[in-house]
Formats: structure tokens, C-alpha cells, sequence
């Protein structure tokens, strides 16, 4: 391929993905708006028009474009999917199917990957690799293998270009929030969110860095009946390849197959607090992207829940005291104590421009407002959260640590799970041993 | 908040019946407490430390216990010989903040704080109908007023609220007065995980009865003991924090762990007082068709409970954090002979065995 072909395939390829999420916007706003101007128009509430259609058919062009572009697109949906609680049946169902349903790139372009790294032919690692994958996803795909010493394993391989859709959504995102800033009165500062975004899917594209993290983690579980980090074989892994243990499951937050597969659903969830409590507020390194393609569950021989985690590509290693910091913080948001909070705040690195600390109880405020009995009862949900934004595009003086941002994200994400399975993600009923 | 001179006219000594606000109603303070520069609650009056929310809480309890009393029942109660001691002793805590080694201490009394904080929760457990539940009139006893401002009251006292620190704010600023503001390690929030499990606590004795009536009892229970066994606690933080040779203040340290003893009598009393009225009930099943004696449930959870709090847990605890002493003498440079040393003046204990019949629920008769 020439240069210059190259060149105009790359712009070509920008062009077209920013023009195709920006559609998307326009027309999912538009399928909300019309409906309710006619209504409108015609002296109608718009309240009482029945939205089912509309939401499904706004989930599938989402999901459609997401499929289509994949890179952060899929990052979105996976979000989404796991907020039963939040967004419409529509498209919880429609969009979770991002966790590990996407459809696959075929078997040839995942065999070049693995060729192109090992350098020598695959019968040489691998004995058979099924050609339809366990699971597809944003970045990567999984495929059932077997080593040449017989080994059944996993093998997570990502996709060629997927380097260059992201930098590409990543600049059509950058465009976006510039063009929305314009437009907003009071707008949120994105830049800083993209700038972490942007960190992160640099570190997930390097699976060497995965492999290093699911070690940390396992060391950490390593006297933990509960938890289980799959098996890496090094020898086999590389920058974009990682082969692993073969490791069989249900999805987290399938409440059908869980119960089918006689898994103990009292103290489930907290259980699952607990795993995260440990990497988060105690341990300070933790798996950062808790949704739920990345926990497999199988029951023990008393039919309790034991997790499979998978996917460390998003793994963060938090400040020295910052657990604690998250701790006090919740702690006194759940007893209502401002003098606590207000050193929590300032502990965990929020800062005020002016050092006036009203707003951090503006934020504290909001966020528990946002909460389901007006209360912090230890459940870190997204509307908490999203209350936690609103507050501070009010306030914007304020500067939020990237790391919080992580860590209330992997809080809602537990949240959805929980809330999928009729269940509370309370992280502070999770803090004593199990 | 009912306004003071309205509580002067309309407590009596000998009422029974208090709004949510009269039993969180505050004594006329003269000045604040004050640790490490927040505002906790409580106060001083004629120059003496007042507990919080006592105004009317006091009276109550009071009335409510003699009530007890007058009616010939008894009031359930730990006897001393079952506290565990605190390890590591006096005399062990002492030498190693002498010999520098304070990362233990401080992890303890980190986690103590952390805890004391979680009972606030106690403002979350479900209080079922008991009017419904219970054969008998409930009126006038500390059982109907649990949801009524005792929780809330207790909630406060523990984790603070609003602007006012509570017992978790207090027992940070004795740590912080006695030990000049230690480093806290990093550690804590995993060793409080990873501490002794409440492995049991889940199993139902009395599946008649409505779950929700079965975990109150259990869990005023359970913080019954926690709160009598808390004594050997404060006595071995006021000797520690309140000893001039190991302690950066001694005075101004001592001082808050007496506070926060004294702020911990009320629950004693009034847990002892709501266990022992139910005791002296008849409950009935979830489907209305058994009868049950107060005194065969009480009896059966409250022992359960203090079996496995007098006897296992403590043994645990003493044996997890015997071994991060070591493993902190361990960095020092004449860890043997220190280590030699801690060990000497152990003062031991002797674990009640867990089938210990005299372990099964103990009364103080009126």
C-alpha cells in the first residue's frame, strides 16, 4: 500500500467515524424531541406516550454503530448495559450484549496477530485454536485453544487496528466536548476525563502490563477460596497475545444461570463487595473494569460463589492512603458527619481554586440526594455519582482526583451488578472479614 | 429538638414514655469538647464532662430498668470473668512504645476507632412491629422506643453527626494526643478484613419467629457483649494513653478515653434493659400460630452469641496480632532481646472453653 493510500484511508476512516457517532446523536435525540413537539403541538402530555419502541429502536442503532466503530463506542455500552436501574429495559439488553457478545473478527485476522508476535507459524504454539471465539469485546477477542503440550487454555488476541480507532475516537471525542463546551453555558471540563481515558486504553493495549497486574491480584487473593485469577503462561503471551488458564463460568449478573447452576444468592453481592473492598480500600491496587463480561462465578462444593476475575487490562494502583481516604469519606457521608467529610475531601486531593469548602458539601449533598432513600447507606451508585458531576459543572472550580473517578465507577459498575440481581452493592456492610 | 424549659415541665421522674426528640434532647453545656480541634459532642457543665443526649436518655433508662426491678425480673448481664483482657497488656504496649515499636499500637487503636464508627449502624437495623410481635403490652419499656431515639441516639454517640465528632473522631484524637499523631499504616483497612470471621452468625435458632424479629435480638445481643467486653478497652487505653512516660499528653489523652467510657454506660443499660424485657415476654411465630417464651429465645441467642465472642474470637485476635508484633519487633535492631522481653510480661489468659456451661445466659436477679 502506498503512502499516500494509506494516508487518505486514515483521514477517510476519521471522517467516517465521527460523522457516524455524530448521526447516531442526532438521531436518538431527534426519535426523543419529535415525538414530544407533536405532542405538544397537539395538546398532548408527552408523558403519557408509551416509549418502548422508541427506546428499542435508539439501543439498536446504538448498539449497531457500537458494533460497527467498536474502540470506546464499546466502552460506552458496556457501561450502559450493566444500569438496569437506570436506563430502559431496552437498552440494558440490547447493549450488555457489548460485554462479550459482539461479533467476532474472523479466525484469519486473529491468527495473523499471533503469527506476527510469536514469529513462526501457529502449529508451532498452538495444536487447534476454535475458530469461533468464547468471547469478543472492545479491544480483543477470546478464543479456546490447546497447547502443543495439551494444555487446554484461553487466548486472549487484540485486534490489529484497534491502536488507530481508538486514537481516532479519542479526537472525534476531543472535537465533541469542544463543540459542546461552545454550546453549554456551564460547561464540565472533559479534557481531564479524555486525558485519563486516553492513559488507560494506552495501558490496556499492552498486554504485558495485564499480565503483571493479574499476577498482583492473584498474590493478593492467593489465600482466598472465593476468588480465582486464571493461570497466564508467559511463554505464550506477548504484547498483544495473552494465553491463559481455561477457566468455565457464569456471567455475574445472569440471576437465571446463576440459580440454575446452584449458586448460594444469599451474601452474593457481598461477597463480591468484599473482593473489591480488599483491592480498593485495603490493598490500593485494583481491577478498575468490573463489568460484568469480566467475572465468571461457579459454586463450591457448598454451593457458594466463587469469582473468576478476568480482564486486568484496566488495573490501577491507587496513592498511598487513598483506600482509607475513600473509606472516611463514605463513612462520613453515611453518618452525615461535615467536619469528616470535609477532611476526606481534602485527603483524598479535591481542591477548591478559591479553598472555599461549602463546595465539597455541596457535592457530598448532592451525591447522597441522588441516593435512592436520600440517604448513603455504603452504596456507591452511578446517580451518586452523576449527582457527583452535576454538582461539580455547578462548582467548577473544583478539581476531581482521576483515581476517585476510577474508583466511583467501579463502585456503580458492582452498583448495576447488584441491581440486576435484585441485590445492594454496600460497600461499607462488606468491610469485615468474611 | 424539644425546647429545654418544655422538658423541665414535662419529664417526671418516674415516666416511661419519651418522643424520638426528649431522648435525644442534650444537657444545657457550658462549653464543648473539643478533640484535636473538632467539635465532638457532649459537653461540660460546672466544669465536669456530660455525656451526649443524656438529658432524658438518663432518666429513662433509669425508669425503665427499676421498672424491671419492681416486676421481680432479672437483668441479663456479663460477669467480669468472661472479659477477655486486651492484648497486648499494659505492661506489653508500654514497652514497646518505649522501645519505639509503635505501628501495633497504632493499628489498634485505628481499628478501635473504625469500629466504634460502625456502630452507627445500629440506626439501620429493621425493628419489626413488636406490638405484633410480642403477646404482651410493650408500652412504657425500652423495647418500644428502640426505633423510637435509642438507635438513633446510639448511632450518634458512635460515629458522630453533622458537625459534631463522635466516639470514632474521639478515639482518632486519643491516638493522636497520646502517640503525637502517628503514622497510620497503610495496612488497616486490610487487617480489619482480614480479621476473625462471624462465622455462625448467619444460622436462624428460631425459624417461627420472623427474621426480623430473630436478627434484633441477636444483634442487641451481640453489641451487648461488645460494649461490656469494651471495658477492659478503656481501661487499658486510659493506663497507656494516660501514662506520662509512653504518652505525648497523658492528661489530655486520658481525658477523651474517659469521655468516651462514660458516653458508653447508656447503651449498656438500655440494651440490658430492652434484652431483659423481652426475656420476660412471650413472642409470637411469623404465622400467628406459636407461642413462645421470651426467656427460651433470649436465653439461647444471647449465650450463643457470648460463647463465641468469650472464646474463639478473642483467642484469634490475640494470636493474629501476637504474630504483627513480632513481625514489627522483627525491624527493629535488638529484635530478639525486645521480642524475649514482650514475651516476658505476658500476663496470658486462660480462653473459656466454648461448651462452658456457665457461659449460657447470666442474670443479675433483683
Amino acid at each position: 500500500m502506498s503512502f499516500r493510500r494509506y494516508f487518505l484511508g486514515r483521514i477517510f476512516e476519521r471522517a467516517y467515524r465521527g460523522t457516524r457517532i455524530g448521526y447516531t446523536a442526532v438521531s436518538v435525540w431527534l426519535r426523543y424531541k419529535f415525538p414530544r413537539w407533536w405532542d405538544a403541538y397537539r395538546g398532548r402530555d408527552p408523558d403519557e406516550r408509551d416509549m418502548t419502541q422508541i427506546h428499542q429502536r435508539n439501543a439498536d442503532q446504538i448498539y449497531a454503530t457500537a458494533v460497527s466503530l467498536r474502540g470506546m463506542m464499546v466502552k460506552m455500552c458496556q457501561v450502559i448495559g450493566t444500569r438496569s436501574d437506570i436506563f430502559p429495559p431496552q437498552y440494558v439488553k440490547t447493549l450488555s450484549q457489548c460485554h462479550d457478545a459482539l461479533p467476532p473478527r474472523d479466525i484469519d485476522t486473529i491468527r495473523s496477530v499471533i503469527e506476527e508476535d510469536f514469529a513462526r507459524p501457529i502449529a508451532e504454539i498452538f495444536t487447534d485454536i476454535e475458530p469461533t471465539p468464547i468471547a469478543a469485546a472492545s479491544l480483543a477477542q477470546v478464543h479456546g485453544a490447546t497447547l502443543t503440550d495439551g494444555r487446554k487454555v484461553a487466548v486472549k488476541v487484540q485486534y490489529p487496528d484497534i491502536e488507530h480507532i481508538i486514537r481516532t475516537d479519542l479526537t472525534v471525542s476531543r472535537r465533541v466536548a469542544a463543540i459542546y463546551s461552545r454550546f453549554d453555558r456551564n460547561p464540565m471540563d472533559f479534557l481531564p476525563l479524555l486525558d485519563e481515558l486516553q492513559r488507560h486504553l494506552r495501558m490496556e493495549l499492552d498486554f504485558r502490563r495485564e499480565v503483571e497486574s493479574a499476577e498482583r491480584i492473584r498474590e493478593l487473593f492467593k489465600n482466598d477460596p472465593t476468588v480465582v485469577i486464571p493461570s497466564i503462561y508467559p511463554e505464550y503471551s506477548t504484547r498483544r497475545v495473552i494465553t491463559m488458564e481455561y477457566v468455565r463460568g457464569v456471567k455475574v449478573n445472569d440471576k437465571k444461570a446463576l440459580e440454575t447452576a446452584g449458586v448460594q444468592m444469599q451474601g452474593y453481592m457481598t461477597r463480591l463487595m468484599r473482593i473489591f473492598n480488599r483491592m480498593i480500600l485495603a490493598y490500593g491496587f485494583f481491577h478498575a473494569d468490573p463489568h460484568p463480561g469480566n467475572i465468571l462465578v461457579n459454586p463450591d462444593a457448598d454451593g457458594r460463589p466463587v469469582f473468576t476475575l478476568l480482564d486486568f487490562g484496566l488495573a490501577k494502583q491507587l496513592p498511598e492512603g487513598f483506600g482509607l481516604g475513600i473509606f472516611e469519606l463514605m463513612f462520613s457521608m453515611m453518618t452525615f458527619n461535615e467536619t469528616a467529610m470535609l477532611r476526606a475531601f481534602d485527603e483524598l486531593g479535591f481542591e477548591t481554586q478559591t479553598g472555599e469548602k461549602e463546595t465539597y458539601l455541596a457535592i457530598a449533598r448532592r451525591m447522597i440526594s441522588r441516593s435512592e432513600s436520600g440517604t448513603f447507606q455504603g452504596e456507591f451508585t452511578e446517580e451518586m455519582t452523576d449527582g457527583m458531576f452535576d454538582a461539580i459543572r455547578e462548582n467548577p472550580v473544583v478539581t476531581v482526583p482521576t483515581d476517585f473517578v476510577l474508583v466511583a465507577r467501579a463502585f456503580a459498575l458492582l452498583s448495576g451488578i447488584a441491581h440486576s440481581l435484585d441485590q445492594r452493592a454496600n460497600a461499607l456492610d462488606a468491610l469485615g472479614p468474611g | 429538638m424539644a425546647d429545654q424549659h418544655e422538658l423541665d415541665d414535662e419529664i417526671r421522674l418516674d415516666a416511661l414514655e419519651f418522643t424520638y426528640d426528649e431522648l435525644l434532647a442534650e444537657d444545657p453545656y457550658e462549653e464543648p469538647l473539643f478533640a484535636s480541634g473538632v467539635r465532638c459532642h457532649g459537653g461540660y457543665v460546672d466544669g465536669a464532662y456530660v455525656s451526649p443526649r443524656g438529658r432524658v436518655r438518663r432518666p429513662a433508662i433509669a425508669n425503665w430498668q427499676q421498672r424491671l426491678r419492681d416486676a421481680g425480673e432479672p437483668l441479663v448481664y456479663v460477669p467480669g470473668r468472661y472479659l477477655p483482657p486486651t492484648y497486648p497488656n499494659y505492661a506489653q504496649a508500654k514497652y514497646l512504645l518505649k522501645e519505639g515499636v509503635t505501628e501495633p499500637i497504632t493499628r489498634s487503636l485505628t481499628i478501635i476507632s473504625i469500629i466504634e464508627g460502625f456502630g452507627a449502624r445500629i440506626r439501620d437495623v429493621p425493628v419489626p412491629d413488636l406490638r405484633k410481635e410480642i403477646l404482651e403490652d410493650i408500652a412504657g419499656t425500652a423495647l418500644a422506643h428502640l426505633d423510637g431515639g435509642l438507635f438513633e441516639a446510639h448511632a450518634r454517640d458512635e460515629a458522630g453527626h453533622r458537625d459534631q465528632g463522635g466516639h470514632k473522631q474521639m478515639w482518632e484524637s486519643a491516638r493522636d494526643i497520646g502517640l503525637a499523631k502517628p503514622h497510620i499504616p497503610g495496612d488497616v483497612l486490610m487487617r480489619l478484613m482480614t480479621g476473625s470471621s462471624g462465622r455462625g452468625r448467619g444460622e436462624r435458632l428460631f425459624p417461627d419467629l420472623s427474621e426480623r424479629l430473630e436478627m434484633l435480638i441477636t444483634t442487641m445481643a451481640n453489641v451487648l457483649v461488645v460494649e461490656t467486653f469494651a471495658d477492659n478497652t478503656f481501661t487499658w487505653a486510659q493506663q497507656l494513653l494516660g501514662d506520662p512516660e509512653v504518652s505525648a499528653d497523658a492528661e489530655a489523652a486520658n481525658h477523651m478515653v474517659t469521655c468516651i467510657a462514660s458516653d458508653e454506660v447508656p447503651h449498656v443499660d438500655y440494651l440490658t434493659a430492652a434484652i431483659s424485657e423481652l426475656r420476660a415476654r412471650t413472642l409470637i411465630s411469623e404465622d400467628g400460630r406459636k407461642e413462645l417464651r421470651g426467656k427460651e429465645v433470649v436465653d439461647a441467642i444471647f449465650s450463643r452469641q457470648l460463647r463465641g465472642m468469650a472464646t474463639r474470637r478473642p483467642q484469634e485476635n490475640r494470636e493474629r496480632f501476637r504474630e504483627e508484633i513480632h513481625q514489627a519487633i522483627d525491624n527493629k535492631a535488638r529484635a530478639s532481646m525486645i521480642a524475649r522481653r514482650f514475651e516476658d510480661l505476658d500476663s496470658g489468659w486462660t480462653f473459656p472453653h466454648g461448651d462452658d456451661e456457665e457461659l449460657d445466659i447470666l442474670l443479675e436477679t433483683a
